[in-house]
């Protein structure tokens, strides 16, 4: 089993990963209910880098907690690899936005990354190896025997990182992942996640409030917005592989799609 | 997807940062840590060399009067029979306080359900079960640890239950979303996380069993530390009986002392990340 995990490749470019239809979710019932997301579409291909951007308060995080199967929609579908979800799907990984809170402080950063391969079953010697390779794909090589607390905020992102790599996922869900570590450290990390995508063919979702951010990194914004929010504009960035802090931020189709989104943005 | 294209290189146990150490030589913590007890101990001893009241002793008298029954052995049986009874008494809490803690932590129904039990056996003064319990099940050794066990388990329990509630939410959410089997979830999730609490409880624990260790033996006994003060004080040996609680004493400092050296390595993580 752990031989298959290694060799399990990302299915190919394209592919159908995830397909949501018609999600509405709300907190509470009757008279007190608050809906929150509504009527809400979206695809994900396999190889695709999607960022979702919207206001604060109108619902990313609820967004993200239903496609990581922990909320349950109050209705419509969501579809990964195929099959509707109910839950947790091991197709799935998240990086959570706290990374002080996500990662176990009574564990080494090795133990923290291997910790879900134990879960799948997967022996010492094996798992052990595998965290040290992800650790190393996100630049902590050799420092797996440290505590997250030995570490700056953005290297505990990089391990959290680390961790839905080895996991093994199809998907990366990300809830702000950078929301919370300095300016100088989001660009590495943007960077960072950039490089994985290229280089590992990982599929990432992220979701963020930052309109730069969103497109800096992704290959197609989606914007929600509205109470109870739904999907108000889809933009396909076309900046390609090779991105720069400095040179796609300056190109000029860059700021027309952040005027399109900040427009998009106030009309509500 | 997992394996990088990166080179592996698996340099374990590099660049490992020293941890810093408390900063204290072990003299000067241990000296610390006892010298308001010498003060007392050399005051005890010049106010109550004097003394001419029957019912207080002098220091000497009482120290000469423990060596002489710790030499010949009439109080160190004791004490081993009153040690048994704790450390079993001890133990049987723990592993109740904490298997239960854990249950009822992480299961809500069952938690409302037994919660006014919970609560209605925590606030009966625990000494005062010691009679009935000592009544039901009889005067043999058995009944002391089950009185002791039964004594200490609350404060773990309920310590552990705490520590449970307290995990935090983003741990919890990580551990759904990675599909954590839920016996790995308990062991090395949920059960780490609430140990600090749970030491807790097992520190508040340890003078309860003490209490309820030497009041056991003053009921139906032959035997130990308790037996030993009771026989003394009715048969008006008085420094045996200051003998006797004294020696009480320095067991259950010692005891104090070693669990806060287990305590220091087991929560290591919690006392350097700085999380209290
Ligand atoms: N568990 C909950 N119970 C009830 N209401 C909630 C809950 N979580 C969030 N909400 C409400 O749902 C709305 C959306 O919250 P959510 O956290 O999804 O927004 P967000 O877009 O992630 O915001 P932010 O940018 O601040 O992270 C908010 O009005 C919030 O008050
Ligand atoms: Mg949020």
């Amino acid at each position: 089993m752990t031989m298959q995990l290694q060799a399990d490749a990302q299915p190919e470019a394209g592919t159908q990963l995830m397909k949501v239809r018609g999600m509405s979710m709300s907190y509470g019932f009757g008279a007190s209910e608050n809906k929150i997301l509504e009527d809400l579409n979206l695809d994900v291909a396999s190889g695709e880098f999607i960022s979702i951007v919207g206001p604060s308060g109108v619902g990313k995080t609820t967004l993200l907690r239903c496609l990581s199967g922990l909320l349950r929609p109050k209705a419509g579908t969501i579809e990964v690899s195929g099959t509707v979800i109910s839950g947790p799907h091991p197709d799935l990984a998240v990086v959570f936005q706290d990374y002080s809170r996500s990662l176990m402080p009574w564990m080494t950063t090795r133990d923290n990354v291997a910790f879900p391969l134990q879960g799948k079953g997967m022996g010492k010697v094996e798992r052990n190896r595998v965290a040290d390779e992800n650790l190393a794909a996100v630049g902590l090589e050799g420092q797996g025997d440290k505590f997250p607390w030995e570490m700056s905020g953005g290297m505990q992102q990089r391990v959290a990182i680390a961790r839905a790599l080895a996991y093994n996922a199809k998907v990366l869900l990300m809830d702000e992942p950078f929301a919370s570590v300095d300016a100088q450290t989001r660009f590495d990390l943007e960077d960072l996640v950039i490089k994985l995508k290229q280089e590992l063919g990982v599929t990432i979702l992220l979701v963020t409030h930052d309109i730069d951010e969103a497109l800096y990194l992704a290959d197609k914004v989606v914007v929600i917005a509205e109470k109870p929010a739904t999907v108000v504009d889809e933009i396909i960035t076309g900046f390609g592989e090779d991105r720069d802090q400095l040179a796609t931020k300056a190109d000029p189709r860059f700021a027309d799609a952040r005027a399109r989104i900040m427009h998009r943005l106030r009309k509500d | 997807m997992t394996s990088t294209t990166s080179i592996l290189a698996t340099r374990r146990g590099t660049v490992r940062k020293a941890r810093p150490r408390s900063g204290d030589s072990f003299g000067r913590s241990l000296l610390r840590a006892t010298w308001l007890i010498v003060v007392v101990l050399v005051a005890w001893w010049f106010l109550s060399a004097n003394s001419t009241n029957f019912f207080i002793p002098s220091l000497e008298q009482i120290l000469t009067t423990l060596g002489r029954d710790l030499a010949n052995g009439v109080i160190v049986a004791g004490a081993i029979y009153s040690l048994t009874n704790l450390f079993v008494g001890l133990l049987i809490a723990a592993a109740l306080g904490i298997i239960l803690g854990l249950l009822l932590g992480e299961l809500g129904w069952l938690r409302r359900i037994v919660d006014p039990i919970i609560h209605f056996f925590r606030s009966v003064p625990q000494a005062a079960l010691v009679p009935m319990i000592i009544g039901v099940f009889g005067m043999g050794q058995g009944p002391k640890m089950g009185t002791i066990a039964f004594a200490c388990m609350w404060p773990i329990l309920l310590n552990t239950i705490d520590g449970v509630l307290g995990v935090e939410p983003t741990i919890r959410k990580f551990s759904k979303v990675y599909r954590i089997p839920r016996s790995l979830h308990f062991r090395k999730v949920v059960l780490p996380a609430a140990l600090p609490q749970i030491v807790a409880g097992i520190r508040v624990a340890l003078p309860i069993g003490i209490t309820v260790m030497v009041v056991s033996e003053m009921f139906a006994s032959i035997e130990g530390l308790g037996f030993y003060i009771l026989n003394s004080s009715a048969t008006f040996k008085v420094p045996e009986t200051w003998a006797g609680a004294l020696l009480v004493g320095v067991i259950g400092y010692v005891i104090s002392l070693l669990f806060v050296l287990a305590e220091r390595r087991l929560l290591r993580w919690y006392h350097a990340s700085g999380s209290q």
